[in-house]
């Protein structure tokens, strides 16, 4: 019998293949090695990230799912609430008792009842709409705060980019 | 490629020296001399002999590990930094007998470490991977195997050389080598218990005690050692500065296991005294998926407080993190004692859908107060007079809050205004209603003029036993969750109020007043807990059968650990709509209904 670690995430892995949200694709980038995941995330409609598909990568802890995975985009980012080098900071992937940014609540931190599906659904809903009280890039927090306009044209760039289209 | 290149410069450079060293002597003894001499000779051999034993690396490599992983790739690189390093610095300490062959030695050294760390993070991979062939456990083997054997054999010699040269730099290598014998060891058991764990049919729940255990004995041996190192350094040579980091390291571990060991008696203890098991009966009455782990429960399974029911062992492992229930937060530690609680539930048909299991577990966090009052001890009178917002509205109906005081035994909840169970569609019996709670009589109130008590009597009053402390540290407890529901409710009711004009345009019955109104004004309780449900819905599982009471005692209990800073606030301030809001609240709401429909999903 395989760890049990690794039979959730099989087990998670089966069920996002047999009913994919829409949206999101994600999967173990080898299938030799399950804590390692790339995920692939549509920008949400009707938000200045649609039409954008959204490379990411997933580290899962060898104690999965009792301590949260990692989550980074491995393309370029512009959001408050994603670090320059596309380290995503949402309460989802904390777990409780640490807390980085000392805002979030302890009901919407990690447990073991949240699961692969939720956090790409949570970063989805990020997208759409930032917690502008996250530092995680602060710049991007205040543009998104103080000039919506600048913002958007910075991530209809982005969105180009993902899709190689020259800007 | 560059490596190919630099090699191959490598080779022509020795095979020139030699060549002419041959040339000129053309004898082997004196050619060697000669190259001994010669300090450019020297050095193009020194190099060569660093690209031997490059080669060597990469070929024992591929013999044992085959392609190396981005991560092994990386933990090793940065190990041989800090390793490299500390070499640098064991070098000062023996600057006396720096010869080559002393080099020699440390480059040993440094080699058969990385191929220790190499395993380490190999064998760790067991656990990652769903396929193991029969060349991994070839290759783990004999490589463990070898360096087991490389390991004692250096122990023995630097063991034999301090006997009969007296303490020298073989003291380092000494110690280095049974340290990495540890490591060996450690990594062979966990190697043992990984195998068998894939080759068993179940899934072996011990495992991980196991691990813990051997992790603990582990640290402890290689802690001595270092201690040991350190001590003999310091009195032969000087503070062994380069042995500091890994003792730092060692040291650490060491208590992080023996803590987590700690965490695993104590969780293990929990498990087996406070929480019943969970009966087949109670296993198919909810969907019978541990949260934890996403596999069927079957067999040994563990009800906690809040009716969740998760397998023994994942329950186990998350305690050793955290003391909280793992689907509602439930703080098991602050949650009533399950044994009076279970005596309640076992009187009870579990499905019975009243009365609600919510005020079962007030009643047992009042019973203690009750006798404290009977005391003549009352500092917590206040439990009784916590609701002052009951006191100020007249006419209502009495005592929506918990408060015992003008409780009526008996006294039937207003039926809840259509507008709000409608949308819902729950029974409102479902939900933990506070109102008939004839199970505390009103606590006697203190004498009201203090300064005409006596000394003896105002002592009496403050009651110094520990019964007495007892009674006041649960009173305060009782006052904390009295607090802690009340904002809740005023919370749930706000989010009622706006949820509600969010649905429909204009409230029904203005019934949703502002906000900030001392929320438990009494209609407005009854509905509280229905959409409060509504909102456990999206997130736990077993809130979706409504008219069992786990779904009631679930609520009652997640009561406190939400927090006052969700988005029931951000509803809120929104009610004044423009048509940005509008549009964040649309969204909001098919965020709602996707974590919904999810939920039925799963
Ligand atoms: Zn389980
Ligand atoms: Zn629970």
């Amino acid at each position: 019998m395989a760890g049990s670690a690794l039979r959730r995430l099989m087990a998670e892995y089966k069920q996002l293949t047999l009913n994919p949200p829409e949206g999101i694709l994600a999967g173990p980038v080898d299938e030799e090695n399950f804590f390692e995941w790339e995920a692939l995330i549509t920008g949400p409609e009707g938000t200045c990230f649609e039409g954008g598909v959204f490379p990411a990568k997933l580290t899962f802890p060898p104690d999965y799912p009792l301590s949260p995975p990692k989550m980074q985009f491995t393309c370029d980012m512009f959001h408050p609430n994603i670090y320059s080098d596309g380290r995503v900071c949402i309460s989802i992937l904390h777990a409780p008792g640490d807390d980085p940014m000392g805002y979030e609540s302890s009901a919407e931190r990690w447990s073991p009842v949240q699961s692969v599906e939720k956090i790409l659904l949570s970063v989805v809903s990020m997208l759409a709409e930032p917690n502008d009280e996250s530092g995680a890039n602060v710049d991007a927090a205040k543009m998104w705060r103080e000039s919506r306009e600048e913002f958007n044209n910075i991530t209809e760039k982005l969105v180009r980019k993902t899709l190689g289209i020259p800007c | 490629m560059k490596f190919i290149g630099i090699s191959f410069v490598s080779f022509s450079l020795t095979a020139v020296v030699l060549a002419n060293a041959y040339y000129q002597k053309k004898q082997f003894y004196p050619s060697v001399v000669y190259i001994t001499k010669s300090n450019p000779s020297m050095a193009v051999m020194y190099i060569q002999a660093f690209i031997g034993v490059w080669i060597l690396g990469k070929l024992m490599r591929k013999v044992f590990f085959g392609q190396l992983r981005t991560t092994e790739f990386e933990h090793l690189m940065e190990r041989s930094w800090y390793a490299i390093t500390e070499t640098c610095l064991a070098f000062t300490v023996f600057r006396d007998d720096f010869t080559p062959k002393f080099v020699a030695l440390f480059t040993l050294l440094l080699f058969l470490k990385s191929f220790h760390w190499l395993a380490e993070d190999r064998v760790d991979f067991m656990e990652r991977s769903p396929m193991i062939g029969w060349l991994f456990h070839i290759r783990v083997l004999s490589l463990l195997l070898l360096l087991g054997a490389l390991d004692s054999h250096f122990i023995i010699h630097a063991f034999h050389s301090t006997i009969t040269k007296g303490a020298s730099v073989q003291l380092v290598f000494g110690f280095e080598y049974a340290v990495l014998i540890t490591v060996v060891v450690n990594i062979g058991i966990k190697y043992a218990l990984h195998s068998v764990d894939l080759h068993s049919e179940t899934p072996w729940d011990n495992k991980a005690v196991f691990l813990l255990y051997t992790e603990l004995v582990m640290g402890f041996i290689k802690v001595i050692l270092y201690v040991a190192f350190v001590a003999i350094m310091v009195r032969i040579y000087t503070l062994p500065l380069f042995a500091f980091r890994p003792m730092y390291y060692t040291i650490r571990d060491f208590k992080k296991a023996f803590s987590d060991v700690i965490l695993s008696r104590r969780a293990i203890h929990n498990m087996n005294t406070l929480y019943p098991d969970a009966t087949p009966e109670e296993l198919l009455a909810t969907d019978n998926v541990c949260i934890i782990c996403r596999e069927e429960m079957a067999t040994a399974c563990k009800k906690l407080p809040c009716n969740h029911i998760f397998h023994t062992s994942c329950l186990r492992s998350w305690f050793q993190r955290q003391q909280t229930c793992p689907t509602c937060r439930l703080n098991i530690l602050r949650a009533p004692t399950p044994p009076t609680n279970n005596n309640v539930q076992g009187a009870q048909p579990p499905n019975a859908p009243l009365p609600p299991n919510g005020p079962n577990q007030f009643f047992n966090m009042f019973a203690a107060p009750n006798q404290f009052f009977n005391n003549q001890v009352n500092p917590g009178v206040n439990v009784g007079a916590v609701p002052p917002p009951n006191a100020q509205a007249p006419g209502a109906e009495p005592a929506p809050a918990f408060g015992p005081g003008p409780a009526q035994p008996g006294a039937v909840p207003p039926p809840p205004p259509a507008a709000f169970a409608a949308p819902f569609g729950f029974p409102t019996h479902a939900f933990p209603i506070p109102f008939p709670m004839p199970f505390m009589a009103p606590p006697p109130m203190p004498p009201t003029n203090l300064a005409a008590l006596s000394e003896e009597e105002l002592r009496n009053l403050e009651g110094h036993e520990r019964r007495h402390v007892e009674a006041r540290i649960q009173c305060l407890r009782n006052i904390q969750t009295l607090l802690d529901a009340a904002v809740q409710m005023m919370q749930q009711y706000s989010v009622a109020s706006s949820v509600s004009s969010v649905g429909r345009e204009p409230p029904a019955s203005g019934s949703a007043p502002p906000a900030g109104n001392g929320g438990s004004s009494s209609d407005s309780v009854p509905n509280n807990p229905s959409a409060a449900a509504n909102e456990n819905a999206g997130e736990t599982p077993s809130a979706d059968q409504p008219p069992e009471d786990s779904a009631s005692g679930e609520t009652a209990s997640v009561l406190p650990e939400k927090s006052p800073k969700s988005n029931n606030s951000d509803l809120l301030s929104e009610a004044s709509s423009t048509s940005a809001e509008e549009e964040i609240r649309r969204r909001r709401l098919q965020r709602f209904l996707l974590q919904e429909q999810e939920q039925q999903q799963n």
